[in-house]
């Protein structure tokens, strides 16, 4: 697509192979962007997001990396860099989710939670940053949620990664704003698909009692704003959490 | 002696034959002392002031011997910070005015308080005028010290010199009048000769917290015979002993001399590097001015100047130290000083800023200071420096390490806690140390705008304070000697008044 808002732009997705990162691997190529993402266990599903960029027109790359192993994410990021060039934007979009209350929160439970979530976006985001830098320009932006926000009925682990990942933002957005790089989040509500479908239906419903659009958001609808977020056009926006619930 | 043009910094990698004028400055003749307004010339690579007296005649000095570096040294230059208080207003112009005055460009980074005028010794190269006269009393010195803080603030360093300091009778006293809190650190300025030999002076000193700049002009017999008179080299060694055992902070200053010392520059460096209480080196290429060097059979057109010690520098290290890692410092006049930074790696090897700083770039960087300060102007520009090298890493001479050893100076420079202002000064040592150059001036090289943005000062009792070099040579006389006198400009009419200024124009 010509003319579109990432046009010539790279961008790295994690998590890109499935749920709301496969949505906004599309949304970014079909805006112009180049593609890599990558993913730990769904290489089927990453096989046919890579075949469905492509043939939508887009160079397009997936990786199978875990977002927590330093070595593979940096040679991720330099095999992106040689391949499609340097990297412009970066979603830390990879998260896993698991409802479980606190009282049978295992160790490790919370550590997969929080190393998944914040561990993996530091990691990733420390490996892009050296290409971003020289290049004094890049788009980051953080997926949190409206658990991390909001006081939600969530697992805490989830609310406390989620939360954590604002603060990342903000204290990113503090440290490296001089380098023309902007971070920014952003919080969606509960979703009709990704991880939202391990949502209890009694939360479902207390969600869509409370939301004034009386629906859950679309995977769709969360990239949109994704692809405008990440693009040029959004120039002075920086450190900020943008919340895209349906009103709640 | 034919002129093919001028030149500025754009155009000077083209210079081949000939002679360029380069600039017009203001200096003085080294017969009379007039002021003359001169050509800055550039000849076969080196950089000469051309002077017409009308009295004596024309001549000619060696400025610098590498036009390139003169040139390019410019670029450095940037706006002086004011003092809180001046202690003249100007009224006749530069130097006449010395105090500092209202016009002078630059705020003392540096006091030099000459606490008595009797010496031990009596060097060849001696560029002050001693009397052997007077100790500094206690309530001049204190007065100069309030004085200071009044002027200043702060001050990152007071140095104590002489004469010789050591031989103050109250020297301490001095010391602990000098440690007080918005002074960052005191040091003594010394030949060491008490300090090799008084063992129980030595310690004191120690317990006194004040640093020591000892001068080494060399480790030969020969090398101190010609630049202070006497082997010293038993002397010295016992002062180095002395100042390794009891581990005191110490600086060097090494009076590079063309003929004398110039071949035990590299061995200096080898020193700094070596001993870890050795903070800094103080390269200062001999000025002939001053009790002895006034009269020192030194040839104006064949001196060593910075760019030529920095180059032995470059030869005598193996290239562990090259011609690049050194610059010029901008808050003096960019001529009067050079310097690099040289940080500690985690293998206790030292690497120079300047292989991973571009100080065109970060400038904050390049400070009058013999170690790096912990205060925000710092921590802001190692902030920048540290993610210019996390991004440039691949390209820079041991990269990672560079990170790792950053990563050490940012931890230990600002820890989690408050620090004092002695700390903000202090902490930073042995992650770092410096080599710096200043050429201080005489009769053959002096520049009155390298004097105007002078921020080594000598304050006085009577409340001014002397920029160094004209100090050196006008005010207290010994320009050319010890019966040199006092200059006419620099004289003060009876009523108080200095005389009209007069500068000479150039044919």
């Amino acid at each position: 697509m010509s003319g579109g808002l990432l046009q010539g732009r790279v961008a790295l997705v994690t998590g890109g192979s499935r749920g709301l990162g496969r949505a906004i691997c599309r949304v970014l190529a079909r805006e112009g962007a180049a593609i890599a993402f990558n993913y730990v266990k769904s290489e089927k599903q990453a096989q046919d997001a890579v075949r469905e960029l492509r043939e939508s027109g887009t160079r397009a790359w997936a990786f199978a990396a875990s977002v927590l192993d330093k070595s593979a994410i940096d040679a991720m990021v330099r095999t992106v860099e040689q391949e499609a060039g340097p990297i412009d934007v970066l979603v830390n979009n990879a998260g896993v989710g698991q409802v479980v209350p606190l009282a049978l929160m295992e160790e490790s439970d919370w550590d997969r939670m929080m190393d998944t979530h914040v561990k993996g976006a530091f990691l990733v985001t420390q490996s892009v940053l050296r290409g971003m830098i020289r290049l004094k320009r890049g788009r980051i932006l953080n997926v949190s949620s409206l658990a991390g926000v909001k006081m939600l009925q969530a697992p805490v682990h989830y609310c406390a990664a989620k939360a954590a990942l604002k603060g990342l933002t903000e204290g990113l957005a503090k440290e490296i704003g001089r380098y023309g790089i902007t971070v920014n989040c952003i919080a969606p509500g509960i979703l009709e698909e990704g991880v939202s479908v391990n949502v209890p239906q009694a939360n479902r419903e207390e969600y869509l009692r409370h939301c004034a659009l009386r629906r859950l958001g679309t995977l769709d609808e969360i990239a949109e704003v994704v692809a405008f977020l990440v693009s040029d056009r959004n120039g002075y926006m920086n450190g900020a959490t943008v919340v895209v619930d349906g009103g709640v | 002696m034919g002129r093919s043009g001028s030149c500025c910094v754009a155009d000077v990698a083209d210079l081949s034959g000939g002679e360029h004028l380069f600039k017009r400055t203001t200096s003085v003749c080294p017969g009379c002392l007039r002021l003359l307004e001169v050509d800055v010339v550039i000849r076969a690579g080196k950089v000469y002031f051309r002077k017409s007296c009308p009295s004596c005649g024309l001549s000619e000095a060696l400025v610098s011997e590498d036009a390139r570096y003169y040139v390019r040294a410019y670029s450095f230059a940037r706006a002086g910070t004011e003092p809180l208080h001046y202690s003249q207003q100007a009224e006749h112009g530069c130097p006449t005015d010395c105090g500092v005055c209202d016009e002078h460009e630059q705020h003392t980074c540096l006091p030099i308080i000459e606490v008595t005028d009797h010496c031990n010794l009596e060097c060849p190269i001696c560029i002050v005028n001693n009397q052997y006269s007077t100790h500094m009393s206690l309530e001049d010195f204190h007065s100069i010290i309030d004085g200071m803080v009044r002027r200043e603030g702060t001050c990152e360093s007071v140095a104590l010199s002489g004469g010789e300091p050591t031989s103050h009778p109250q020297i301490l006293e001095l010391i602990r009048i000098a440690g007080r809190p918005e002074i960052g650190r005191v040091v003594v300025i010394t030949n060491g000769l008490r300090l090799g030999r008084d063992r129980a002076f030595a310690e004191a000193i120690k317990k006194s917290g004040a640093y020591v700049a000892l001068q080494l002009d060399g480790f030969t017999a020969d090398a101190h015979e010609k630049i202070r008179g006497r082997d010293l080299v038993a002397d010295k060694d016992a002062a180095l002993g002395a100042l390794k055992e009891l581990k005191i902070p110490t600086q060097l200053v090494f009076v590079a001399t063309r003929g004398a010392n110039e071949h035990q520059i590299g061995k200096a460096v080898d020193l700094l590097l070596e001993e870890d209480h050795i903070l800094s080196l103080n390269f200062q290429p001999a000025a002939f001015t001053g009790f002895g060097g006034g009269k020192y059979p030194g040839d104006p057109m064949d001196r060593l100047t910075i760019p030529g010690v920095i180059q032995r520098v470059e030869e005598q290290t193996g290239g562990r130290l090259k011609k690049s890692d050194f610059f010029p410092l901008p808050c003096s006049h960019p001529q009067c000083v050079s310097l690099t930074y040289l940080m500690r790696m985690e293998d206790t090897s030292y690497l120079p800023f300047a292989r991973f700083v571009d100080f065109t770039r970060f400038g904050t960087l390049l400070r009058s200071s013999a170690t790096l300060p912990a205060n925000a102007e710092i921590h802001e520009a190692l902030h920048d420096v540290i993610h210019d090298v996390f991004a440039r890493q691949d390209e820079i001479e041991r990269g990672p390490e560079v990170l790792a050893a950053l990563r050490g100076l940012l931890l230990q420079m600002f820890p989690d806690r408050p620090l004092t202002a002695r700390e903000q000064v202090r902490i930073g040592e042995g992650r770092a140390k410096s080599i710096f150059l200043h050429h201080y001036m005489d009769r053959h090289d002096f520049d009155l705008e390298r004097l105007r943005k002078c921020c080594h000062h000598y304050p006085q009792a009577d409340g001014r304070v002397m920029p160094a070099c004209g100090f050196n040579m006008f005010h207290r006389g010994a320009a050319k000697g010890p019966d040199t006198a006092v200059a006419e400009f620099a004289r003060r009419a009876p009523n108080g008044a200095g005389r009209s200024l007069r500068v000479v124009q150039g044919t």
